[in-house]
């Protein structure tokens, strides 16, 4: 199959805090015919903080992003939800208001980018994977599999909702994560609040109203009886994994829930050295993950 | 013709002493285009007289009849049997009251919190000045910026799933702020800086979770979350900004794109929460360790001048 070319948008959590995501990323697209070139003009997309404050500029930040894709002339691929949405939302405007993307071209020629023409879709990793076509690339591969472990599949919030901008799938009944574990050897821990929020973007500002969110879903994945969560967004990672230690104490609970990444498990799968994955930079050991599928 | 159990959450105050909630299951033959609400009533009407559910007008306008339906926070009267049935796979429906309030019987909610913050918002335009002789003409785009708020019919299916109330009940809720956001971006209303300040602080805007939950759900599409964020963006534009860790932790974003274009994570933690972060130090060294703080040196990109240019040029509209 011939190698499908991505503008490759990490985000800034999957480039600085959560390096792991990245790399681990970076060593799966050889693997699914995927090659990802880099946007070296790519800002952040602002994580809807900068829609909050001042949403002209959000809008005309995240098409300066679409812009580079299209010069490039291809499509962006994300790893992360809210990047995902907040791109999404940006195209969507956009391209649906003739008058609003001229508005926006005015002031990045001004500013001296390059205007945007609607020519640049994005799509997240996990949409690509979830497909039959993306599921064939990992057969493919010959998986040696994840030697039936239970995963919980943690979708988050904003790669799903509103899915009038999302729109990959049913939003309530998602299954692509579910799809993914399956083929790759896994069996699903399911759980009412896979769809649930995670807290992360009030964490620092509402640190205990934060926590009672995760809570909810850590409690609902250990009673399932997961050997680990998956996500396929780091702001999701960072709640769950980072703030774990402080969700147990805030809800006085113990959860012990390794989180992984999706590229992640993916690579558990196909064989990815774990030392390239980097598992040591998480905060909740994930030694019974590796043991379940015989990784070292 | 169509038949569904319909398994609907009961519970009856006023049956026992001790009243506990429960299922109870009814099977009804059914056209194939019957409504859930018409479909309740009929229970109603035919097997169990004292059903109970809240509604008016039938027609997706008074707002009274909403309730979950497989979960998912839907108007009773907007909602036809069979499209829920088409999208479980399932021949069985179950009906539950809408989330994060307390039942009072069977389908029927206590809406108190939902009202006193609706209250809480003051829902109606406070004029700037004395009224004038004659009416005050407003203009046709000046109407549209509001005009999707504006159809809100306090149905309250956004604050049934709402994740931030789930886990702060004090949370004034998506519904409430659609309504705060209609009459703070009114041009007749005289209270703009005011209302961003009552809109800001504990429970209010700056805790939305951005689940996203609200925009899903609502049946009038207002889009509340969108109305919350615009509410964000008048707090900025009012300078009202300094005083919440939320909109403090937006100005590290802005702060971050102005000296480098991505994120600088770890300026967050002194922006949003400058007095906490020593107390927080055993985390911070927890995070350190792990390789999970970066660097605090701006995180430059290419072609930066055009990101300065456009934070200095680009006006806001809000």
């Amino acid at each position: 199959m011939p190698v499908r070319r991505f503008a490759y948008y990490p985000g800034c959590v999957a480039e600085f805090s959560s390096k792991e995501l990245n790399a681990t990323t970076k060593a799966l697209a050889p693997l699914i015919d995927v090659e990802l070139v880099p946007m070296p003009k790519a800002t952040c997309c602002g994580a809807g903080d900068i829609a909050e404050a001042k949403p002209n500029l959000y809008l005309t930040l995240n098409v300066r992003i679409l812009s580079e894709a299209e010069e490039m002339g291809l499509d962006i691929m994300t790893i992360c939800n809210v990047c995902t949405l907040n791109l999404r939302r940006a195209n969507r405007l956009v391209k649906e208001d003739p008058k609003l993307l001229e508005a926006v071209n005015t002031e990045l020629v001004k500013a001296g980018a390059r205007p945007y023409e609607g020519g640049s879709e994005v799509t997240h990793l996990l949409w690509y994977l979830a497909t039959e076509e993306g599921l064939s690339l990992l057969e493919r591969q010959g998986p040696k599999g994840l030697n039936g472990l239970r995963v919980a599949p943690y979708y988050g919030c904003q790669l799903l909702r509103p899915s009038s901008v999302m729109g990959f799938e049913d939003p309530d009944r998602p299954q692509s994560l579910e799809r993914l574990i399956v083929a790759l050897g896994g069996e699903v821990a399911d759980y009412e609040a896979k769809t649930k929020c995670c807290g992360f973007p009030i964490i620092l500002a509402r640190e205990q109203v934060a926590l009672r969110e995760s809570h909810v879903a850590l409690s609902q994945a250990r009673d399932a009886g997961a050997d680990c969560m998956v996500t396929p967004c780091p702001l999701c990672h960072l709640a769950m994994d980072a703030y774990q230690r402080k969700a147990e104490a805030a809800n006085a609970t113990v959860y012990n829930m390794p989180v992984l990444h999706l590229p992640q498990l993916i690579g558990l799968a196909l064989g990815i050295e774990t030392s390239v994955m980097q598992f040591t930079r998480h905060m909740v050991p994930v030694d019974r993950v590796l043991a379940q599928v015989g990784a070292s | 013709m169509p038949a569904t159990t319909l398994k609907i959450f009961r519970f009856q105050p006023d049956a026992t002493e001790e009243p506990q909630p429960y299922y109870q299951d009814f099977d009804l033959e059914h056209d194939d285009k019957i409504t859930l609400l018409d479909a309740i009533l009929r229970l109603q009407n035919e097997q169990d007289g004292t059903l109970a559910i809240r509604y008016s007008c039938r027609s997706a306008i008074c707002g009274s009849c909403a309730c979950r339906a497989d979960g998912r926070t839907v108007l009773a009267c907007m909602q036809q049997v069979e499209d829920l049935k088409a999208r479980s796979g399932e021949s069985t429906v179950q009906v539950d009251p809408i989330g994060n309030f307390r039942p009072i019987k069977d389908l029927i909610v206590d809406l108190t919190p939902f009202w006193e913050k609706f209250r809480s918002v003051k829902p109606y335009l406070i004029p700037d000045g004395p009224p004038p002789e004659k009416e005050r003409i407003v203009a046709k785009e000046d109407m549209q910026r509001i005009v999707k708020e504006a159809n809100c019919i306090l149905c309250a299916a956004c604050y049934s799933e709402c994740n931030s109330l789930a886990a702060d009940p004090d949370f004034v809720g998506p519904a409430a702020f659609a309504w705060g956001y209609r009459f703070a971006a009114d041009v007749r209303d005289g209270e703009r800086k005011e209302r961003a300040k009552l809109y800001s602080g504990p429970h209010g805007v700056w805790d939305c979770t951005r689940c996203m939950f609200c925009n899903e759900r609502c049946p009038k599409g207002v889009d509340p979350r969108d109305a919350i964020e615009k509410l964000g963006g008048i707090a900025f534009s009012e300078g009202v900004s300094w005083a919440d860790g939320g909109a403090r932790h937006a100005k590290a974003f802005l702060f971050s794109m102005r000296t480098g274009g991505k994120l600088n994570e770890t300026l967050l933690v002194p922006f949003t929460n400058p007095l906490k972060a020593p107390l927080d130090a055993p985390f911070a060294l927890r995070m350190l360790s792990k390789g999970k703080a970066p660097s605090p040196l701006p995180h430059k990109v290419k072609a930066h001048d055009e990101v300065v240019k456009l934070m200095k040029n680009v006006k806001e509209t809000i």
